[in-house]
């Protein structure tokens, strides 16, 4: 017993690796990197502390003479750094003139100490130049830390007198990392835009779920289901070919159907219309075409669904039902919806968790246009994370995005597990372990 | 009988031997590079740094090295694409050795450690880095740190179609003093908004194409808020005007309710756009300096300057006549060996030899990036890019390098695409875009 268990374990670890590693992970990874403010600024891979002049503007608002101080950029030529340069192993000559003329001078940039290196007698090469300069920067800033403590000691070393608190402060305005926040919350809950993406969303999983994924796919059913085999199977098939079409090509039709020098406005044209761009033209026709395009995708999921399971209703009782003289309509009143009740809950479900994540189509019809209007939720969150024109990528927020979708999802789930009585449904195993 | 094989070892001893030496002092580079917004127009981009490794590969023949440097090239044409397979790539340490993007990504780029400064591996002081445009060296810097080399300058001008304009009334020499009114501020974008008008009403354009802007997102929009009187930086902080903003945001509402430009315009496609303005299908219209380049080389427009007057943006109520230069520029990104990052430092500097960077200014229709290459016979004679460099570079702006810039710019351009198409009326969109900047930024930019 206790081998067959262990057996069973190691049979089934594959199959938890995997579930782990591609199911679990990505919502975990979601989880956290939604409570952080990532963002292609401060990189996914943690940070470093950097003073440069866009933190000290920063630092300058809350200690103003240490900030000024910070931002005091010197490249003195000391006793330290020219036994530094000394060190490099390079020509002897370069650390000797230097220690002659230069000694004691204090360059206010880099360049301008450079240039001096550059005059100097036995004429170092770029490379070299940046070596000797490095070595007489008694400035901190634009230096990046790795570490807070490399910060702190730097600028002990320089003489800067400051506080333990002051350190800290110091040390989280030049901070160029993530940071933990829950901000992207707030930031959702405060924002217009995202409650009219929320509407958005909710509008377009409903106008989908209802008018195609579920409503037109069942008529298609039950309409072939009282069809010939063959007429019936030609019938499915064609409809099955919007979701065997490949996206990019499949929305490219539409468009060619849809824009301003499309079929509609050339056939329009005909009666004297002027073209124009009728899947762009206002947000409704927009919203026409987004619930057109992924409605005939939709519907023959469920139409497979639906025929597949009224084919499983035993042929005796639509016989039964005819002897006793039911009109096609109570047929279907009470035969085979009462009995489609498992596969209508699953394709909803299954629909309304594909529809809320689904958006390649709009992105390649809209791109969330006219003016955002067709902007659903994993829409915004993609271009939010992922793609936009001015290239800042907000990771964090993106994050927080998905995650809501994610919890709106299994929320849903759960739902309909409830409202369609999932007990009922699924009947208990007559032979218990 | 034993002589022979001992020395046939030897021999092959001694061959092993020379070629291992031979192989020490060789070296084997591939420096990488990827571009966006790459088209047909602008391969030097790439080809460019292939021109200056054969350059180095001499260079370093001369000094008894034996340098073989391989470049590997990869264009993207779209922008997004590129920018989110770049910093991915970096944040899997898998990204080029040199990369060519906009300014504007400096910023955030080098506060996450993407990049690196080219300053530590190349001397501004010599030539050709010390010919280049002082403020487009400006441009490429952060924090007061060279990090990038200026790779083009461009500007973004306003294009008449010349004979819509005289068929509206203006005489030749109008048409010839209208770079210098709108510079001026006589002509302004009150005064634009009516010439479309006049098109449409005299039946040269149809409907909604007497003004026809950028159909996407782009640098483009900030030269209407520049016009309309906006800033966009101030002392190193982001700034958002609300007037000015209202005033840009209510001019493409008027443009929409006056019907000279169409509401569902953002997000047409971009091939259809071109064949309408190289044909005269549109009015006027904004665009790149580069734009020259697609019209005549891929869209047929032959006689360019006898159909096309190009002029700054004009100015708006509370603003100048502007124009935006965007270059892009050579970053070297982070992550690679320091001899790899050198040597892609060295190409990027001589790349930007003043014959080299001509040959993509005129192909490209970009414009030179130093005072030396407008003095290469090359450049000087093709007639845009004196034109455009005289007419346009010196009222030239920049976006800012700030690392917040792009969350700023991403909040301006949603809410002017919302009140564009009727989605938001525009005060609405200019508080929605406050209170959203507010939110996100915080005291990072100054509201007023």
């Amino acid at each position: 017993m206790k081998s067959s268990r262990t057996l069973g374990l190691v049979m089934i670890a594959p199959a938890a690796i995997m579930i782990v590693l591609f199911f679990l992970m990505p919502v975990v990874l979601t989880a956290v990197f939604s409570m952080t403010n990532m963002t292609t600024a401060t990189g996914i891979s943690g940070g470093v502390y950097q003073i440069a002049p866009n933190s000290l503007i920063t630092l300058k608002s809350v200690m103003p003479e240490i900030a000024a101080e910070l931002a005091e950029p010197r490249y003195t030529i000391d006793e330290a750094g020219l036994k530094a340069v000394e060190s490099l192993g390079l020509a002897p000559a370069i650390a000797a003139e230097l220690r002659a003329k230069h000694a004691g001078e204090v360059f206010a940039t880099r360049r301008e100490a450079e240039r001096m290196i550059k005059d100097l007698a036995e004429r170092p090469s770029t490379r070299e130049v940046k070596q000797i300069s490095e070595q007489f920067n008694r400035s901190v800033l634009n230096t990046r830390f790795d570490s807070k403590e490399q910060l702190f000691s730097s600028l002990d070393g320089l003489g800067f007198k400051l506080t333990p608190e002051q350190k800290e402060t110091v040390a989280k305005t030049t901070y160029t990392g993530w940071t933990w926040t829950t901000d992207n919350f707030s930031r959702m809950t405060r924002s217009p835009d995202m409650a009219r993406v929320l509407f958005n969303t909710v509008l377009y999983v409903a106008l989908v779920l209802m008018l195609f994924n579920v409503g037109y796919a069942l008529l298609l059913a039950i309409w072939t289901h009282y069809m010939p085999a063959t007429p019936a199977s030609i019938f499915r098939g064609i409809w099955l070919l919007p979701r065997i079409t490949p996206v990019v090509i499949y929305v490219m039709l539409w468009k060619w159907l849809a824009w301003d020098s499309g079929f509609i406005s050339i056939l329009m044209g005909k009666f004297g219309y002027p073209p124009k761009n009728y899947l762009l033209d206002t947000a409704y026709n927009a919203w026409f075409f987004v619930v057109l395009i992924n409605g005939f995708i939709g519907a023959s999921m469920g139409m497979l669904v639906f025929s597949s399971a009224m084919q499983a209703i035993p042929k005796s009782q639509f016989y039964a039902s005819e002897v006793d003289g039911a009109s096609r309509w109570q047929q279907i009143r009470y035969i085979i919806l009462p009995q489609m009740r498992w596969p209508i809950l699953f394709v909803t479900c299954y629909q309304t968790l594909s529809l809320l994540a689904s958006f390649n189509e709009i992105l390649l019809a809209t791109n969330g246009g006219p003016g955002n209007a067709t902007e659903v939720w994993a829409l915004s969150a993609y271009h939010t994370a992922l793609r936009n024109y001015a290239g800042n990528l907000e990771y964090g927020l993106g994050a927080a995005m998905a995650l809501v979708l994610v919890v709106i999802g299994v929320m849903l789930s759960l739902l309909y597990l409830r409202v369609f009585n999932y007990r009922t449904l699924v009947a208990k195993p007559l032979i218990e372990d | 009988m034993t002589i022979l094989p001992t020395l046939k070892s030897l021999t092959i001893a001694a061959a092993i031997l020379a070629s291992t030496s031979v192989f020490a002092l060789a070296k084997d580079v591939t420096i990488s590079v990827w571009a966006g917004g790459t088209g047909p127009n602008d391969v030097y981009r790439l080809d460019a740094i292939e021109i200056a490794a054969q350059q180095l590969q001499r260079e370093a023949a001369l000094k008894g090295e034996d340098l073989k440097i391989t470049v590997e090239k990869k264009p993207y044409s779209a922008w997004e694409d590129f920018k989110q397979a770049l910093t991915l790539a970096a944040e899997a340490k898998t990204a080029p050795n040199i990369v060519v993007s906009g300014h504007e990504d400096i910023a955030p780029w080098s506060q996450s450690g993407l990049i690196v400064p080219i300053e530590d591996y190349v001397d501004l002081d010599s030539w050709p880095l010390n010919g280049i445009y002082e403020n487009l060296l400006k441009i490429a810097s952060y924090n007061g740190t060279v990090y990038g080399i200026p790779q083009d300058a461009e500007s973004r001008p306003m294009f008449f179609w010349k004979p819509y304009m005289k068929a509206i009334g203006y005489s030749d020499a109008d048409l010839d003093a209208l770079p210098q009114n709108v510079q001026d501020g006589k002509y302004t974008m009150k005064n634009l908004l009516e010439d479309a008008k006049k098109m449409q009403d005299k039946g040269l354009v149809q409907p909604g194409y007497g003004f026809y802007p950028r159909t996407s997102n782009g640098p483009d929009y900030w030269q209407f808020y520049t016009s309309f009187g906006g800033t966009m930086e101030e002392g190193g902080k982001l700034v958002f005007d609300k007037a000015a903003m209202t005033r840009t945001y209510q001019f493409f509402a008027d443009a929409v309710k006056a019907g000279v430009t169409k509401k569902n315009h953002i997000g047409m496609p971009g091939d259809q756009w071109w064949k309408e303005v190289a044909t005269g299908k549109a009015g006027i219209w904004d665009g790149g300096t580069w734009h020259y380049a697609r019209l005549v080389n891929q869209e047929g427009l032959k006689d360019f300057f006898g159909n096309v007057i190009f002029t700054l943006i004009p100015a708006g109520e509370g603003g100048k006549a502007n124009t935006l230069t965007h270059p892009l520029v050579y970053l070297l990104t982070a992550g690679h060996s320091q001899d790899d990052t050198e040597i892609a430092a060295q190409l990027v500097k001589i790349a930007s030899e003043p014959r080299t960077n001509a040959l993509h200014a005129v192909k490209s229709a970009h414009l030179g990036i130093s005072e030396a290459e407008s003095q290469v016979d090359f450049y000087s004679a093709d007639r845009w890019t004196r034109e455009a460099t005289e007419r346009l570079l010196p009222h030239a702006n920049a976006m800012p390098n700030n690392s917040d810039f792009g969350t700023y710019w991403n909040i301006m351009w949603k809410n002017l695409e919302a009140s564009w198409t009727g989605a938001k009326a525009v005060d609405a969109a200019v508080g929605d875009a406050e209170s959203e900047l507010k939110s996100t930024l915080g005291d990072k930019i100054v509201i007023r």
